[in-house]
């Protein structure tokens, strides 16, 4: 399934792309993300929670930023997540583009977001629009991070 | 009993009453009917905890001995089944509408029996017998 | 893996049970929705407290003021009550038309409505007929209006602590008019594509005194249509401010694509359906 999102963060560029390639910090930004520690080079492990209706994931994994390239304000990143309980993993890749505009940054993530087992059972719709629910508030909040 | 057996679960795999058949598995295809204390229903949307010290009749349930039941007389002789896999489901559908309205209108017949599909597509003999054991 | 099931005889007793297992425990009624959710693997509750024994919760009541719903009342209760038919014959029709009577003997309407799935029947008929909900927790009651009640996709805005109790529906004005029309491409016990729920009076000039609109299956929400009410509200409803009001619709819903049709096609159906709902309101005053 691939999602993207576009947000306005009010922060120059610069700043932007400090935040964002850190990922502790920026995974903080994240609705329903319990501790990020780090697991390696670039690599950490971390745990989701993401709550529809009585439906509860809880998505532990790894995430690891595989490549940057400050110059053009780009990063990619890849998460692998499985929830144990329920049975079912989302294995994500996830674009950055950092774009000036102005004083402000435009963001642009594009995601190509696979999903196996009972996870899948929400189908489509549900899953977008979570995602897209998720991606807005992580916006939002860079932006007040760096405000 | 586990909490999360079904109906369905309870009547074919602990007591092997195998006449109610297991289709759709979410409610729709009307397979899995039965009757709970007269009400159709859906055993496998059923938990069987529910039906605890509840009247369960299934198909097994329909003939008297050897003397069928009005209902499954009529599909015999009017043709009311093809494959047979939803007969069992049809005729607890059937039962519970003959015993809520004697004299059924034809389009009652199909609003009320609209919940139980036939792959075979054999509705107009099922329809038919309907009204044949109403005569 | 499976669940302990509980069965409360009270309302403070099931309380007691939710208070104790916190987030571990889950509510069921009917347990339709509940038994495909745990089947499909999506819910893995350790505590499973059933209401079905709870005297309190079933039951229809009617007075000259309201009609209340006890939350485990069935649908195929409350599409057979007197009481509801005195009220409202479009309430009886509408739960006459959800999915089929297998459904309706099992699910319940305080199940239906704490489930939260957008497209069901009976909200959006609740909505516009000005219902509300009654809320039980240890701090006592309180009353949420359907308006207030949907947050998202099978999400209230119930707290954990809470137990949906019964659904209390305002007696109507004396000559308000009511439909419930759903779009169905596919089979008749399907969910809609589109549902439209409809109350209007008129002034004996015939003009609209009064005008609720809610849609079913056009976002995360059964939705009030409010800028087709206001476009209504006093006007003379003839089949043009009817056509004019109904486009408006576009501004009140949120569809997204899914199985039934696109949100493209919901937009197209919503303002459709919209218009031949108030139309046939119109046409059934005389």
């Amino acid at each position: 399934m691939k999602l993207s999102h576009t947000a306005l963060v009010r922060a120059p560029r610069s700043r932007v792309w400090k935040l964002v390639t850190d990922v502790p910090a920026a995974a903080r930004c994240v609705p329903g993300v319990a501790a990020v520690t780090p697991s390696g080079t670039g690599k950490y492990k971390g745990s989701l929670l993401v709550q529809l209706g009585p439906v509860r994931l809880v998505l532990d994994g790894d995430v690891a930023l595989t490549a940057t390239d400050e110059a053009a304000g780009k990063a990619s990143v890849r998460a692998d997540a499985k929830d144990s309980r329920l049975g079912g993993t989302v294995r994500a890749t996830m674009d950055l583009a950092l774009v000036d505009k102005g004083e402000d940054t435009e963001l642009r993530i594009t995601s190509d977001v696979r999903i196996a087992g009972r996870i899948g059972e929400f189908g489509q719709p549900v899953i977008q629009r979570k995602a897209d629910q998720l991606m807005t508030q992580f916006a939002e909040c860079l932006a007040r991070t760096l405000a | 009993m586990r909490a999360d057996r079904r109906l369905i679960d309870a009547l074919r795999d602990d007591l092997g009453c195998i006449g109610t058949k297991e289709g759709c598995s979410i409610g729709v295809c009307g397979a899995c009917s039965v009757l709970v204390d007269g009400k159709l229903l859906s055993a496998c949307l059923m938990p069987a905890v529910f039906v605890s010290g509840r009247a369960v009749t299934t198909v097994e349930g329909l003939a008297r001995g050897d003397e069928l039941s009005p209902l499954q007389d009529a599909f015999i002789r009017e043709g009311g089944f093809q494959c047979g896999i939803c007969t069992p489901g049809q005729l607890i559908a059937a039962t519970a509408l003959l015993a809520e309205r004697r004299r059924p209108s034809d389009d009652e017949i199909r609003e009320w029996m609209m919940g139980n599909l036939c792959r075979c597509t054999g509705y107009h003999g099922i329809t038919r017998a309907i009204k044949a054991a109403m005569a | 893996m499976t669940y302990d099931y509980h069965e409360p005889e009270t309302v403070a007793e099931a309380l007691d049970l939710m208070a104790r297992h916190g987030e571990d425990a889950h509510l069921v009624a009917g347990a339709t929705a509940f038994t495909l959710l745990w089947r499909q693997g999506l819910l893995r509750p350790g505590h499973v407290i059933g209401l079905r024994r709870i005297v309190g919760l079933g039951g229809i009541t009617a007075t000259d003021k309201e009609l209340v719903i006890g939350a485990t009342a069935t649908h195929r209760e409350i599409e057979r009550s007197a009481d509801v038919a005195r009220h409202c014959p479009a309430l009886t029709r509408t739960f006459a038309s959800v999915a089929t009577v297998r459904i309706r003997n099992q699910a319940t309407l305080g199940g239906n409505l704490a489930h939260a799935d957008p497209a069901q029947d009976p909200p959006p008929m609740l909505m516009a007929l000005g219902a509300e909900v009654v809320a039980a927790s240890a701090a006592g009651e309180r009353t949420i209006a359907l308006d207030d009640l949907f947050v998202d996709v099978f999400t209230t805005s119930l707290r954990s602590d809470e137990v949906l109790t019964a659904i209390r529906v305002p007696a109507l004005a004396p000559g308000t008019h009511a439909t419930y029309l759903k779009f169905l491409p596919q089979t008749a016990d399907d969910y809609a594509t589109v549902s439209v729920a409809a109350t209007m009076r008129f002034t004996d000039d015939g003009e609209v005194a009064d005008v609720r609109v809610a849609l079913g299956a056009c976002g995360p929400t059964p939705v009030r249509a409010r800028s087709v009410e206001d476009a209504l509200a006093g006007a003379v409803p003839d089949a043009a401010r009817i056509a004019d009001a109904a486009a408006r619709v576009d501004a009140d819903i949120a569809p997204f694509d899914d199985v039934r049709g696109s949100a493209g096609y919901k937009r197209d159906m919503a303002r459709v359906w919209t218009e031949r709902a108030l139309l046939s309101l119109v046409e059934g005053r005389a």
